[in-house]
């Protein structure tokens, strides 16, 4: 920008791209060279041309691969037994040794490329097209040597000496080993025979040394474990044996560890160490940027540091690095290190780089384009969880995007307020966006965040559209459904439905909105996309050589069968970016929780399910767990907690670094339900500090777990039979739900306090709360809640009395159809319950006459309290089946009945705490 | 302080022992202080002088060894012996090395040096091997120029420098001339702590090479591993520390030092120097110039540290002193980065901002790491509204040294003028987290948090209240805290600011429409409280103003008699009838 460093050059000509010159000659000769190649089979040659299209093009490293390294790999493609191309590639660089030799090299290679006028075709002769893949290499190869100055070409000698150097001599020891033991020794070997062993030694010690000091005294400012951070340490430098580097490549569990030795290799500037082209650069940058995005904590912070840092150090000019830097520190919760790469990012780019979202800009202006800096920290701030400072961001990224008619980038950060808005609670907007939010004064500030956020919601939408930002329409769309979700699009004004048709959400409008999200993927689905990097395709054809290619090499006679083998790669991955599948399969878990929330309980576990299996490798470890976290849930509630923590188990296991917080927030939730059931009061109080403490402490932030925390809190007391302390709990709880707005924890909330005044005996005073609750559930559908409201209804009716028992009865009736296809076990132990006492109570119901109907319900609840460990309905269930037996005059069920209702009772009151496996896990 | 004559002798001895071993720097350093010292005033005649000169480099010869043997008188000071040459006579071979070296024929004298075995010899070679690798480095720097601006190249002899110095090392056969050259090579080799080590080894056992003192002070950014270093106390460490706190920006602990050394080197021409280096980070402008002119009288040559006078000349618009200087440096070494940046500061006096930028871009050329001359050309795109390349500028200078304030506030004020305040708050915070004693930095931020865009009065207010703890010499920060105080409808803390920028005004006699403005706000402000009497005053200082306040000025008054005179008027009127 400042215009004192040259611009960057396209292309540098390294030893490594002689190196495949040479093979490429191997592959077209020129007419000239009368010699053609020998190559067994045609497939073979065709596989050279393959291995040369992946080395031009994949990006899986930063570096160019060595000698050793190139010659590893063409054993690998082309199997031991034929090492000619070897011997050649060896012989023609050894040749080079004098500025002469590369003048006439290059002179040569020139000759290789088919002219366009060239069109006398010989028989088996390849012909280069000087517009391929590799003639645009080629032609690029010998552009660059032609730009050297005599300077240059002497560096580049000296540099091939050196890379020869460094591989030839460990090739003769090599060739013993290559046939027990290919390609696992061949990185030990050169730095050994090159140096001095001693100061080898000793260098490598005191890097080390230094290395530690350094990742110590960085880390150990932000994590207070020092152990862990040893480990970290450690999980640098242990790979001393460069076998775990294929291991590493090969190995799927592990992906995205970066060989780590890597990092350490010092480089000098004698060892021959390049850089790819830059082209291959951004697109590792890229790839890395997608596999942090994904599963950011996976990552070694302090591995992949090193390689940024050392890959800074090569190219001081390429300000991305930067940004993965701000990526990799975002993704492990480095505030401080994150805002420090951000800026320096911005300052250096100007906003101005790689930013694929950002088309050249139409009437691009000179002065850079910091309004996306501001854009991305406002988003750093908010996944930092400081809203106040990322609205003020944000306000500020809308101000300058429409000073500088930056629509596109405005698009982007309104949909980032809206994701904003919608995730914090915002109690007041005067404070926020008042004043400041001057861009949208024309909304009026006497507006409700949840209007101003309804506005900002269409605004975006419509300004998406019309930029034709496919992505940011679904996104929004999207965003519109969850809005949809769980508002009502008037404001409420007061409890109860005045006008209860209006006052409603609209599932229909969700499901609308959903499924324009969908349509995303059509408009991916027919046009093959341009979005991945042809050098993904290349890298992973690279990688396949990493595989054990042991048929290959046992069948070398029929060469057909082995290139099948390795032409796998051929089949395409998708067309379909990852992004993309991002955001369906996110319309997906949408659906699961507009289902949950309706109150759907298979629709929402199909689309869990969905999601779990169709996007889990496009998505974010996240997303994933959060798929995972429902399905477990329901587990849970419908099959009890054996199954549920079975399954907890695989899912810790399979997101073992990964977003700790939400598996280790659902295994809190499920011990507390447990211990709740079980009436381990002590041990469910802890469970539920313990959930209440993972919250921030930022108000408005995390409102969620806040609202569950205080929640289980409340039902925790009201298990302990403190009343009023829990009908205080729920008081605030509610006052807080209603400040921020969420209505639908209005809805539990009320159905709480209900059940805290049936429980304490004050029937009248419950009843007012129930219908409040219903009235919630009504305007925002939520029929499984609501069924369960008119269950507390009804068993609030039953306790004012018997002659109310006929109205209850008649109340579960209703509700049973919705209670016993989409309720867990404990809502349908419930019902039953409720509905046997109906009948109990009933004085014109008598036992004798029909026992069943009161029979089987409490049957069938003992069944699935049993499996719940929920002792204390239990032993209300056989106590009411004792009673009933008494009175049929059945006195071995009665005493079987009443066993177990003191089984339970013991159960009760003496918890036996031995076996909680997995809270010792905490 | 141990005695000048001490002091003298050791200072000799070095200096011929430097320039022995081709450290001309260092000897070049040692000379200026050899001279910087104060005569005894009793022998300070000039026939006593130049027998003086003649005598002591005779006695020298004849007394090398007792002056070791004796300890230096003394208090607090180590006495360290000077060192003995282990070949008395230089070898025929070591002298042909030292002319080709001399010559800068590095590879030359190395080789001749090969089979030699003499430490002398040795260091010799390895520092003539060290300094051809530079060389070809800085060569290497052009041709290699990467595609991604890749530079890395490094002096290729350090490998083989350092395996040869650590085994000699080991041996204990390294002396400290040797120490230090392992200790640069460590250095630019990464490994710091090793490098700090080895360096406090060599200026332990041989104080007066202060090329080593200068590599220790650039391993230490900060005040712990300063004070974690293991040094003999030597004056020469006065004279680290004092530049080692300056470094670290302990502008007052540094002055204090170089005042106590002045002590001993009256007539240093680089004590000098560095104290107007002191005294310019202290904002002490007018001393510095005193201290500039002067060096220039006595060393009309000097172009170190000349960079600052011209900063100076520039911040008090002498364009005429600093084209005179310029002319005057650039005729004495036109290309040296120092000489560029003057003439840069030189155009941007006059408003030629491309011109400057190129000046300042060739003295970027000349040394990539000139910290200041990437911040001036900041401030000169800033000029040029190209804040983009503006930022750009500033960045690298920050990189190359975070501690920079200057280009931390470059770039809070580069953002702040494309719109975003916010954004640019960060770097200001940056700013006034290094330098908190500056109100300059303060005021900018408050100005930053007082935009329309952002309207945070409260912090602004903090701000200026810092700004105005820390001697704002330009009375912003009061007249805008009274200002503010007003806005948030605080009349009291508004008044009482206003008293205070009033005083201040009237201490300096200044006058202008802020006091006018706070005049009128006292006078109705005392008016509403209903105490005339001060009302009264502060309305007839306003009468002395001419402009529409000395008419509202005039109605207050009127105002104020009638409802005076009013009372008793009514008091009247009621009890007459």
């Amino acid at each position: 920008m400042a215009g004192i460093v040259k611009p960057p050059g396209e292309f540098s000509i390294t030893p490594h791209k002689v190196s495949v010159c040479i093979l490429l000659q191997i592959y077209a000769p020129s007419v000239q060279i009368s010699l053609p190649f020998p190559f067994a089979s045609v497939a073979q040659h065709n596989r050279l041309g393959l291995f040369l299209l992946a080395l031009t093009k994949s990006c899986d490293d930063i570096l160019e691969p060595k000698l050793d390294e190139l010659i590893s790999q063409l054993r690998e493609v082309f199997g031991v037994l034929n090492p000619r191309f070897v011997d050649h590639l060896t012989t023609r660089l050894s040749a080079l040794s004098s500025p002469d030799d590369l003048f006439n090299f290059f002179t040569q290679m020139r000759r290789i490329l088919g002219g366009p006028e060239s069109c006398v075709l010989e028989d088996e002769q390849v012909i280069l097209d000087p517009a391929s893949n590799l003639g645009m290499f080629l032609r690029r190869c010998i552009l660059a040597f032609n730009l050297l100055a005599f300077e240059g070409v002497c560096h580049l000698l000296t540099n091939i000496g050196v890379y020869c150097k460094e591989a030839l001599s460990s090739c003769a020891s090599y060739e013993t080993t290559c046939f027990e033991d290919s390609s696992s020794n061949l990185e030990a070997f050169p730095e050994y025979e090159n140096m001095d062993l001693e100061n080898f030694v000793f260098k490598k010690v005191t890097e080390e040394i230094e290395a530690r000091k350094r990742a110590s005294e960085r880390v150990s400012f932000h994590l207070h474990a020092p152990k862990a951070l040893f480990d970290l340490v450690e999980d640098i430098e242990a790979p001393a044996d460069p076998k775990s580097k294929h291991s590493d490549k090969v190995g799927e569990a592990s992906p995205y560890v970066h060989p780590p030795n890597y990092a350490l290799k010092e480089f000098e500037p004698n060892s021959g160490i390049f850089l790819r082209t830059n082209w291959q650069i951004q697109g590792y940058l890229q790839e890395q940027a997608d596999a942090l995005e994904k599963n950011g904590s996976s990552f070694s912070l302090n591995a992949f540091e090193l390689i940024l840092r050392q890959l800074h150090k090569l190219a001081p000019e390429l300000h991305r690095v930067h940004f993965l830097r701000y990526l990799n520190s975002l993704c492990h919760d480095d505030y401080f290190a994150a805002l420090e790469n951000l800026h320096r990012y911005f300052d250096y780019s100007a906003g101005t780089e790689g930013i694929d979202f950002v088309p050249p800009a139409s009437g691009s202006n000179s002065f850079g384009r910091y309004e996306i800096a501001l854009l991305f920290l406002g988003m750093m701030h908010f996944q930092f969880g400081h809203p106040k400072q990322a609205l003020e961001v944000l306000t500020e990224a809308v101000r300058v995007s429409q000073q500088l008619s930056n629509d596109t980038c405005l698009a982007y950060t309104l949909a980032a307020i809206c994701n904003l808005l919608s995730e914090i609670g915002v109690s007041n907007t005067a404070g926020i966006l008042g004043s400041s939010f001057s861009p949208l004064t024309s909304i009026g500030i006497s507006l409700s965040v949840q209007q101003q956020l309804f506005v900002l919601l269409r605004g975006s939408l419509k300004r998406a559209e019309s930029l034709k930002l496919k992505r940011l329409v679904a996104s929004n769309h999207l965003a519109m459904a969850k809005f949809d979700l769980t508002h009502v699009q008037r404001p409420l004004v007061s409890f109860g439905p005045k006008a209860s048709m209006k006052l409603r959400t609209c599932p229909t409008n969700v499901c609308k909105e959903l499924r324009l999200s969908s349509h995303l993927i059509s408009e991916f689905g027919f046009k093959s996309s341009t979005m991945t990097t042809d050098g993904a395709f290349s890298t992973a054809w690279l990688k396949n050589l990493q595989k054990p290619l042991g048929s290959a090499i046992l069948s070398q006679e029929n060469g057909s069968g082995s290139n099948e083998n390795a032409f796998q790669f051929c089949v395409q991955p998708s067309s379909i970016p990852g992004s993309v599948l991002q955001l369906i399969g996110s319309s997906y878990l949408l659906r699961a929780t507009a289902w949950e929330l309706y109150g759907s309980a298979p629709l929402a576990r199909i689309n869990a399910l969905v999601y779990a299996t169709c996007f889990t490798d496009a998505s974010s470890s996240s997303d994933a767990a959060l798929a995972y976290v429902k399905l477990i849930q329901h587990l849970a509630v419908f099959r009890g907690y054996k199954e549920a923590f079975a399954a907890l188990k695989i899912a810790e296991e399979k997101f073992l670094s990964v977003s700790k917080s939400r598996i280790l927030i659902l295994k809190l939730q499920l011990l507390h339900e447990r211990a709740l059931h079980r009436g381990h009061l002590k041990l469910a109080q802890q469970v539920c500090d313990e959930l209440g403490v993972l919250a921030s402490s930022v108000t408005g932030v995390d409102m969620e777990l806040k609202t569950e925390a205080s929640l289980r809190h409340a039902r925790t007391l009201l298990a302990a039979n403190q009343y009023s302390e829990a009908a205080a709990v729920a008081h605030s709880l509610f006052c807080m739900c209603y400040k921020f707005n969420l209505q639908v924890e209005n809805a539990t909330v009320l159905l709480l306090l209900a059940e805290v005044h049936k429980r304490s005996g004050n029937a009248v005073l419950g009843l007012p709360y129930a219908l409040a609750s219903l009235s919630f559930c009504q305007s925002f559908n939520l029929d499984l809640l609501k069924a369960s409201a008119t269950l507390t209804l009804a068993e609030l009716w039953l306790s004012l009395g018997s002659n109310h028992a006929k109205r209850a009865l008649s109340l579960i009736q209703g509700a049973l159809p919705m209670i016993l296809g989409h309720g867990g076990l404990e809502l349908c132990a419930r019902a039953y319950i409720a509905e046997a006492k109906c009948y109990l109570s009933d004085p014109s119901f008598s036992v004798s006459e029909n026992s069943e109907v009161v029979l089987d319900p409490l049957s069938q609840a003992s069944v699935e309290l049993q499996v719940l460990e929920y002792h204390e309905l239990a032993a209300e269930t056989f106590y009411l089946m004792a009673i009933v037996f008494h009175k049929l005059g059945q006195l071995e069920e009665r005493e079987e009945a009443a066993n177990s209702f003191k089984k339970h009772m013991m159960a009760l009151e003496n918890p036996l705490d031995d076996e909680d496996p997995l809270f010792n896990v905490l | 302080m141990n005695s000048k004559e001490s002091c003298r002798s050791e200072l000799r001895i070095a200096i011929r022992q430097l320039s022995d071993r081709c450290l001309y720097t260092a000897s070049k350093w040692a000379a200026e202080q050899l001279i910087g010292i104060e005569q005894d005033p009793a022998n300070f005649t000039p026939s006593n002088t130049r027998f003086q000169w003649g005598s002591s480099s005779i006695r020298r010869r004849f007394r090398t060894n007792e002056i070791t043997s004796t300890p230096i008188a003394g208090v607090s000071y180590v006495s360290t012996p000077v060192m003995e040459e282990d070949d008395a006579v230089d070898g025929d071979f070591y002298l042909l090395a030292k002319s080709y070296f001399d010559c800068r024929e590095y590879r030359r004298a190395a080789h001749v040096l090969r089979d030699q075995t003499g430490k002398k010899s040795v260091f010799l070679r390895c520092y003539a091997l060290y300094l051809a690798g530079e060389k070809r480095k800085e060569e290497e720097v052009i041709e290699l120029e990467g595609p991604l601006g890749k530079s890395d190249s490094v002096n290729r002899e350090l490998v083989s420098l350092e395996r040869e110095l650590s085994t000699l090392r080991k041996n204990g056969s390294i002396d400290p001339f040797g120490l230090y050259l392992y200790g640069l090579v460590l250095k630019e080799k990464g490994s710091e702590n090793v490098a700090r080590t080895v360096l406090v080894e060599s200026v332990n056992s041989y104080p007066w090479n202060w090329n080593a003192w200068s590599e220790l002070q650039s391993l230490c950014t900060t005040i712990d591993t300063l004070n974690s270093l293991n040094l003999n106390n030597h004056w020469m460490k006065d004279f680290f520390l004092a530049s080692a706190y300056q470094e670290i920006r302990m502008h007052s602990e540094s002055l204090a030092k170089y005042e106590y050394l002045q002590g001993t080197f009256g007539y240093s021409n680089y004590i000098q120097a560095q104290i107007a280096k002191a005294q310019y980070s202290l904002r002490e402008f007018q001393q510095v110039e005193t201290i500039f002119e002067e060096l220039l009288r006595n060393d009309p040559y000097r172009v170190e540290d000349m960079d600052m006078y011209s900063n100076v000349l520039y911040a008090n618009e002498c364009s005429s002193a600093l084209s005179y200087l310029a002319h005057r440096v650039f005729m004495t070494d036109k290309y040296r980065p120092e000489s560029c940046c003057i003439i840069g500061n030189y155009y941007s006096l006059k408003g030629q901002h491309e011109k400057s930028v190129m000046y300042f871009r060739r003295a970027l050329k000349l040394n990539k790491n000139y910290l200041s001359a990437w911040t001036l050309m900041g401030h000169e795109y800033i000029e040029m509204k190209n804040t983009p390349a503006a930022v750009d500028a500033y960045r690298r200078a920050i990189d190359i040294n975070q501690c920079d304030y200057r280009a931390w506030y470059g770039l809070g004020q580069a953002y702040e003028m494309m719109g975003m305040p916010f954004y640019a708050l960060h770097y200001f915070r940056k700013s006034v987290f290094l330098q908190p004693n500056d109100s300059r930095l303060w005021i900018s931020m408050a100005h930053c948090y007082e935009t329309d865009q952002l309207r945070m009065l409260e912090e602004a207010i903090k701000c200026y209240r810092r700004a105005a703890n820390c001697n704002d010499r330009e009375a912003i920060a009061l007249h805008q805290l009274a200002k503010l105080h007003y806005e948030l409808g605080r009349p009291e803390e508004a008044a009482f600011y206003y008293k205070k920028d009033l005083e201040r005004m009237e201490a300096e006699e200044r006058e202008g429409p802020n006091m006018v403005e706070a005049l009128l706000y006292l006078a109705t402000y005392y008016k509403t409280q209903k105490r005339f009497e001060e009302a009264e005053v502060y309305c007839t200082r306003l009468l002395d103003f001419t402009g529409p306040e000395k008419e509202t000025a005039k109605s207050l008054l009127r105002g104020m008699r009638t409802t005076q005179s009013g009372f008793p008027s009514m008091d009247v009127e009621h009890f007459s009838p």
